[in-house]
């Protein structure tokens, strides 16, 4: 005990280190005495931003859509040597252990306190802050929290300045755009919706310079980041842009919605239909996830406001929703 | 009485909703239908459909519920006790997880089959092809399927998040999907069912009497069984296969219906339809207007109304009582 008192007080430059790694979070604390290097990533997107920093987490967790080693194509080619496990459903504890993770990254990850506490007994582990919902953590604040424990920080500097240049050049390209309205829909399970203001699929859009659906922020969100809509009345999606997401490629009851045909959105072909990959992608929301859909939604987005209802938007034609 | 408010619930249930209609709309509608009038499309494609599928599901599992209560003399015996809901549920879901597909027409493929051989799997578990034949038998076995398949239902939807936002969505029943169910071919299957049990009305009769008396009146227990097991099948099948699992109905409409008119089978299945119909088609109405603009589903509102109910019917029933 005064050996380890000694040792602090004999070296102020590990501790000035030390300091640097402290993180403060919804459950608390959580101390790194030396940078990361293996590295146990829980949170259904937190994998991403390890990867975009050049780490290869030992595990990541599998949200949905199978991919090999749980890994959206965006990101295959980020992947080192040694895949990650892909974890399915709960976690497992000793699965867990038997990785050997020197830091275990909770963000994002849905953990409990009490599983936050059991998995602090293999290594650290990193939590949102308390001013973010557990799956709300912005992106660029992620990638920078994670960067401080893995030692990356101007990497993470770097690649936030890449993916911001990409949101600027679109916006330079397109400054009308920042005269539109966009909205982000979805249709599953014989129910319609619209994600709030605050989703991130919906941020994204605002990052491109459109403006929300006018009436989305008095809209009562009961369901948190999306509100479901009355079948009889989806005049809020009606916006000068219409993105639908969907987690498949195909979506054959939004192609038979009759009421979409009533809107204007649609009879004047501008409509978008973002597939399994490009939704995920917009759900992702990650600094490897946003520069691929920013080029694939471009073409789609110029065609769906060109000002003529016969340009062809491709995603929208494939899926069918048009003719 | 039953069926006039029934007409009347019915008319009111096309004009109520979160948008308003002019009633001459509706002739309008009918006379010249518009594809992009949304006034058209809510009175065509979503109010009658809806109103349809309230009819079919509700009386259909009306009937089923009053035969299989009266055919296992047991007041608390559902449809659902079969395996009808969770064979559907299953099949659903399996096929959901294996073809990555989840749409309408996958579910209308996919939920009467499922229904139907689950319920002649537990028919043959609990002894029907044999010479001995048992209600409670029957009723036991139904009780083993539907533990075990919600066991696997819960594996599976706990390993894949697309399963489980499909079963999400399904589980609670609904009219919402009525535009894009199979309407027209379960409404065939489910008057079959109802003629069926209308033709073998008074064999079902002298089956409740039990053991000997209904032998004495010459009933072949294993035949009337399996007539049972189809009217059960056919019409609790064409149920799910529109609106999904709906709680409850099956449990409260046969004790109202001997309330309000005790004796003659035959009067009593055309009650149980008529009442059945009426519950869930109010049930819908509150639903949509409950919350307005959102949605309470269906399967929501009956069990939800039906609870009260039930608990009035429990206190009503004197113990050993039959029917």
């Amino acid at each position: 005990m005064i050996g380890g008192a000694a040792t602090v007080v004999a070296a102020p430059a590990v501790f000035a280190q030390e300091r640097a790694l402290v993180f403060e979070h919804i459950f608390g604390e959580t101390r790194l005495t030396r940078p990361a290097k293996r590295v146990a990533s829980l949170g259904y997107t937190s994998h991403d931003a390890l990867l975009a920093l050049g780490i290869t987490p030992l595990c990541v967790r599998h949200w949905y859509g199978a991919h090999p080693n749980g890994i959206w194509p965006w990101a295959q080619d980020r992947v080192g040597e040694d895949p990650p496990l892909e974890l399915f459903g709960e976690i497992s504890a000793e699965t867990l252990a038997a990785l050997e993770p020197d830091l275990i990254i909770g963000l994002g990850s849905g953990i409990s306190e009490a599983e936050y506490a059991l998995f602090s007994q293999i290594a650290p582990v990193l939590m949102h802050k308390p001013e973010f919902g557990a799956y709300a953590t912005p992106w660029r604040e992620g990638l920078r929290m994670l960067s401080r424990a893995v030692d990356r920080v101007e990497r993470a500097e770097s690649v936030i300045a890449d993916v911001d240049t990409g949101f600027e050049r679109l916006r330079h390209a397109h400054p009308d755009w920042s005269k539109n309205t966009a909205a982000v829909g979805w249709h599953f399970g014989g129910q319609t919706g619209i994600f709030s203001k605050d989703d991130s699929r919906t941020q994204f859009l605002m990052e491109l310079g459109f403006q929300t659906a006018p009436g989305l922020a008095d809209l009562n969100a009961i369901d948190g980041f999306y509100a479901t809509l009355s079948p009889e009345d989806l005049s809020l999606l009606d916006t000068d842009v219409l993105l639908w997401i969907s987690t498949w490629d195909e979506n054959p009851d939004l192609v038979d919605l009759p009421m979409r045909r009533t809107l204007a959105a649609h009879r004047e072909g501008r409509e978008v239909f973002s597939d399994h990959v490009l939704s995920g992608a917009l759900s992702f929301n990650s600094a490897l996830s946003i520069p691929y859909a920013i080029e694939r939604l471009e073409p789609e987005l110029i065609a769906a406001l060109d000002g003529t209802p016969e340009t062809i938007v491709p995603s929208s034609q494939k899926a069918g929703l048009t003719k | 009485m039953a069926a006039l408010c029934l007409i009347a619930l019915a008319l009111i249930s096309l004009f109520i909703g979160p948008r308003d209609i002019a009633f001459d709309s509706f002739a309008a509608a009918l006379q010249a239908y518009d594809q992009y009038d949304a006034e058209h499309v809510t009175l065509m494609q979503i109010r009658l459909p809806r109103l349809w599928a309230a009819l079919i599901a509700g009386g259909a599992l009306g009937v089923a519920a009053m035969v299989m209560q009266v055919v296992t003399r047991n007041p608390f015996a559902d449809p659902g006790v079969l395996g009808i809901n969770a064979g559907a549920a299953f099949f659903l879901i399996v096929g959901t997880t294996l073809l990555g597909r989840a749409d309408e027409a996958f579910v209308a493929v996919f939920a009467f089959p499922g229904a139907a051989l689950m319920a002649l799997i537990v028919f043959a578990l609990g002894g029907g092809f044999l010479r001995d034949i048992n209600p409670i038998r029957l009723v036991l076995a139904g009780v083993a399927v539907n533990a075990l398949l919600a066991s696997l239902l819960t594996a599976l939807v706990l390993l894949r998040q697309d399963s489980l936002d499909v079963m999400r969505f399904w589980v609670a029943g609904s009219l919402s999907q009525a535009t894009t169910r199979p309407l027209f071919e379960m409404s065939l299957i489910a008057l079959a069912g109802a003629s069926l049990a209308m033709a073998l009305a008074t064999r079902f009769e002298a089956f409740a009497l039990g053991g000997d008396m209904s032998q004495g009146l010459g009933v072949r227990p294993g035949r009337v069984l399996a007539g049972a097991l189809i009217v059960v099948t056919l019409c609790a099948g064409a149920a799910v296969s529109v609106a999904g699992p709906i709680a409850f109905l099956g449990l409260i409409v046969p004790p109202i219906v001997r309330v309000l008119s005790p004796g003659d089978l035959r009067l009593g299945l055309l009650m149980s339809a008529v009442i059945g119909a009426l519950i869930l088609l109010f049930a819908d109405v509150l639903g949509r207007v409950i919350l307005s603009p959102l949605e309470v589903r269906a399967g929501i509102m009956t069990a939800l109304l039906g609870t009260p109910l039930f608990l009035w019917v429990a206190r009503r029933m004197s113990p050993g009582q039959v029917s």
